[in-house]
């Protein structure tokens, strides 16, 4: 699968096995014993635990220690005084996942500032630069998780149709990428549809924001949200009011499989590999701490997951069996 | 944006006769003081007072009428030495933004910049620069009307800055463009310019991507407080941007540093550096080298259906591809053996590369410091450093920042529309406009000229 976004610098995306482990590497990390904290955004969606699973286990493999795990509940404010809490306990790497742009921006270049290697989820702060401020970025193909979302919700509108675009109201480079991914792909390939675009601030406003969409732009046929967890909260408003939007959403949360699975709401999820992607993060981490050079910016490719393909998608991102409901309602239990 | 036009109130009015108000011979001190608070020389009255030379009564007049205008703020409070705290005079760099944009080969980028240059936002995306241009100026536009819902939603645009991959011809120090230069044979003809100046209403600027990601790197990057710096962008054209005592020197036409064109020759072929090490000849040999099967690596993407470019070449090369490494080793050697010669001309403190096969594998780096490191003179080669960007395309939007912010705010330009607190009041500016706009309309009906708002 090919990446079709370019990093927050423009770069061009290494693959994911340019930071692959020999055992060499895991034996010399044993005998350093490092120390590595984890900052993440929120520590409640099935991205972040599955993020979280696949970089503890790496580390584990490795011999490093991970000191702490912090639950920035979104808050930039939060996140900077985090930051600092940890710049004082020394560790030996940071992996963060910057909740805002220029809001954080101080605080994570005061961790390199500190000497303590730092390696970004999802996001670089604008004015940050890899090898300077932060060591490597590791991110999904945001931009082709947007045209993903865009290709399969365009299939279930008809010409003409008007379409809702729910972003993010933070800077924030992945849902930025989504959002301007996904009106790209209907400007090029279905210039019939007119993207009405609102962006919400909190996960809790995500609901109240499409409500107000719908109620400026009655005609929408269709409605892409950026990630799973506030579609989740729309699709939750919108049964309850009788509604039938279809919708598409990036990654495959638990919630999302089953609702992509019911055929009603959800009919194209762009899915991120957030195991993989924290395995890849710690690796990064690992080497770059073994002094090996990592490239500034490693991607993983988005996955289309519809209907058709949820069973084995869901077990191929989760490295789990697809939940019971999801197999009941596809006749699979 | 509706574009305002000059203010022409009674008290800017120019007089006839008689001694000439003070708002209009204000202009020279304004331009002064107010650059003197941009460059951070003096952040505090005393300090204006001091460098300016003015009397305490100027220097609180002209800070009042900067204020009024927007261009300085004065609400925070500096540190206490003995007495009272002094109020410190800040540049308002959120005043206004600066829209600002790359045009690469195979990528655009686009960013949101305040008045000092700072980038606030930035996006990238790939793009091909041979498409018909109006497909690229829509794109463009519909990247910076997102950009400025997403980061100046109601602030104002002052300019655009464009970077491009050519030397602009036609550009003098600081002017905005009123016509489109010739810059690449795609884009011959077609008003670029003319039709960005319609639909955003500011002037705009346009400088090669050499000259920019220069200018980025010395501003922002490896290059901050470097008084001699060589800057050396490799991609299908090689071109060199050239610090000297801390200034980015254009030449004469603004086409210093072509080095791509210099005639060389490797391996029993001859040419110029772009075709003999440029990202066609890399792409072509790695493409040569999957097809015939000597390197498996490449071949293997060719056989799964992907496409071979310089970047899959570097990449490959990144990961010990033998043949992949003789191709970026053989280009580095070429381009240091050019870049040896530059270096023993200028004597820099750095040499900085750029380009994204740069930016993907070692490499090249490795095979060009050979290169110059044995073909300079000790004393040129005593403290060089020579490294890789890590600023990657952001150079080039931080590059056109400056251009604009520097362009805006040059004394000479400044002065005609200080007094007015914005450029799009600058006459050359509204000349531009008013033409623009006849050109546009439609043959003029015989009752006046309706007014001359253009929509954004």
């Amino acid at each position: 699968m090919t990446i079709s976004g370019l990093g927050p610098h423009g770069e061009r995306a290494a693959p994911p096995e340019r930071v692959s482990l020999l055992p060499d590497d895991r034996t010399a990390a044993k005998s350093a014993g490092w120390r590595v904290a984890v900052v993440l955004h929120t520590l409640q969606s099935d991205w972040a635990k599955q993020q979280l699973t696949g970089m503890v286990g790496i580390f584990g493999d490795c011999g490093a220690a991970v000191i702490d795990v912090v639950d920035c509940g979104f808050s930039p404010d939060l996140q900077v005084a985090e930051l600092d809490r940890l710049i004082g306990q020394r560790p030996d790497a940071i992996i963060s996942l910057p909740v805002a742009n220029e809001q954080v921006a101080a605080a994570h270049a005061r961790v390199s500032e500190a000497g303590i290697k730092l390696v970004l989820l999802d996001n670089a702060p604008t004015g940050l630069l890899p090898g300077k401020d932060y060591t490597a970025l590791v991110s999904a193909d945001n931009f082709g998780l947007g045209k993903i979302a865009a290709a399969g919700l365009s299939q279930h509108l008809a010409k003409g149709a008007e379409v809702g675009v729910l972003g993010f109201a933070a800077d924030f480079f992945a849902t930025n990428e989504r959002e301007i991914a996904f009106t790209d792909w209907l400007q090029i390939n279905r210039p019939d549809i007119t993207p009405r675009v609102r962006h919400f601030a909190r996960i809790e406003d995500a609901a109240a924001s499409a409500e107000a969409l719908l109620a400026a732009h009655p005609a929408l046929a269709g409605l892409f949200v950026v990630w799973d967890t506030p579609a989740m909260a729309v699709a939750t408003r919108q049964a309850e009011l009788g509604a039938s939007l279809q919708m598409a959403t990036v990654d495959l949360g638990e919630e999302a499989a089953i609702a992509l699975a019911r055929g009603k709401t959800v009919c194209c999820i762009a899915a991120q590999q957030p195991l993989l992607q924290g395995i890849v993060a710690a690796q990064t981490v690992i080497l770059c701490l073994l002094g090996r050079p990592v490239p500034a910016w490693i991607a993983l490719p988005g996955i289309c997951v519809t209907r058709e393909n949820v069973v084995e998608s869901f077990q191929t991102i989760w490295r789990q069996p697809a939940p019971r409901e999801v197999l009941r309602l596809l006749g699979l239990s | 944006m509706p574009l305002t036009a000059p203010d022409l109130t009674e008290s800017h009015r120019p007089r006839g006769k008689g001694r000439p108000r003070t708002v209009e011979t204000a202009a020279p001190s304004l331009v002064e003081l107010l650059n003197l608070v941009r460059s951070g020389a003096a952040n505090t009255r005393q300090e204006l007072e001091r460098q300016s030379e003015f009397g305490r009564a100027v220097v609180a007049d002209r800070l009042t009428m900067l204020g009024d205008l927007g261009l300085v703020d004065e609400s925070e409070l500096g540190t206490a030495t003995g007495g009272r705290a002094p109020r410190l005079v800040r540049f308002a760099n959120r005043r206004a933004a600066i829209l600002v944009a790359t045009l690469d080969q195979t990528a655009i980028g686009v960013g949101v910049a305040d008045l000092s240059g700072n980038l606030l936002t930035e996006h990238h995306e790939a793009a091909d620069l041979t498409a018909p241009p109006d497909e690229l100026i829509d794109r463009m536009t519909a990247l910076f009307r997102w950009s400025m819902d997403r980061h100046a939603p109601q602030g104002a645009i002052w300019g655009i800055s464009l970077s491009v991959p050519g030397a602009v011809q036609g550009t003098t120090e600081g002017d905005f463009l009123t016509a489109t230069p010739p810059v690449l044979p795609a884009w011959e003809g077609f008003p670029l310019i003319e039709t960005l100046t319609r639909r955003f209403g500011v002037p705009v600027w346009m400088r090669s991507s050499v000259e920019t990601m220069t200018m980025g790197e010395l501003h922002a990057g490896a290059g901050i407080g470097m008084r001699s710096m060589l800057f050396i962008k490799v991609g299908r054209r090689i071109g060199a941007g050239m610090v000297c005592d801390g200034q980015l020197y254009r030449g004469a036409q603004g086409a210093a540093g072509l080095i791509g064109s210099l005639p060389t020759a490797s391996g029993g072929r001859s040419g110029t550096l772009d075709a003999l090490a440029g990202s066609d000849m890399i792409q072509r040999e790695g493409l040569s080298a999957a097809q015939d099967g000597r390197s498996p690596m490449l071949a293997d993407i060719l056989r799964r259906g992907g496409e071979i470019t310089a970047i899959e070449v570097s990449q490959a090369a990144q990961m010990g591809d033998a043949v992949s490494t003789e191709i970026l080793s053989a280009s580095g050697h070429l381009i240091g053996q050019v870049v040896a010669v530059l270096a023993n001309a200028l004597n820099p403190e750095l040499i900085v590369l750029s380009g994204s096969i740069v930016q993907t594998n070692d490499i090249l780096l490795a095979a060009l410091r050979e290169a110059v490191y044995g073909a300079s003179h000790p004393f040129v080669t005593r403290d060089l450093r020579i490294i890789r960007s890590q600023m990657g395309s952001s150079a080039g939007l931080v590059g056109a920042a400056r251009v604009a912010s520097e362009a805006l705010f040059a004394p000479g330009f400044l002065k005609e529309w200080v007094m007015q607190g914005s450029p799009l009041a600058h006459p050359a500016f509204v000349t531009l406009q008013d033409r623009l706009s006849a050109d546009a309309a439609p043959p003029p009906p015989m009752t006046a000229r309706a007014g001359k708002e253009l929509s954004t």
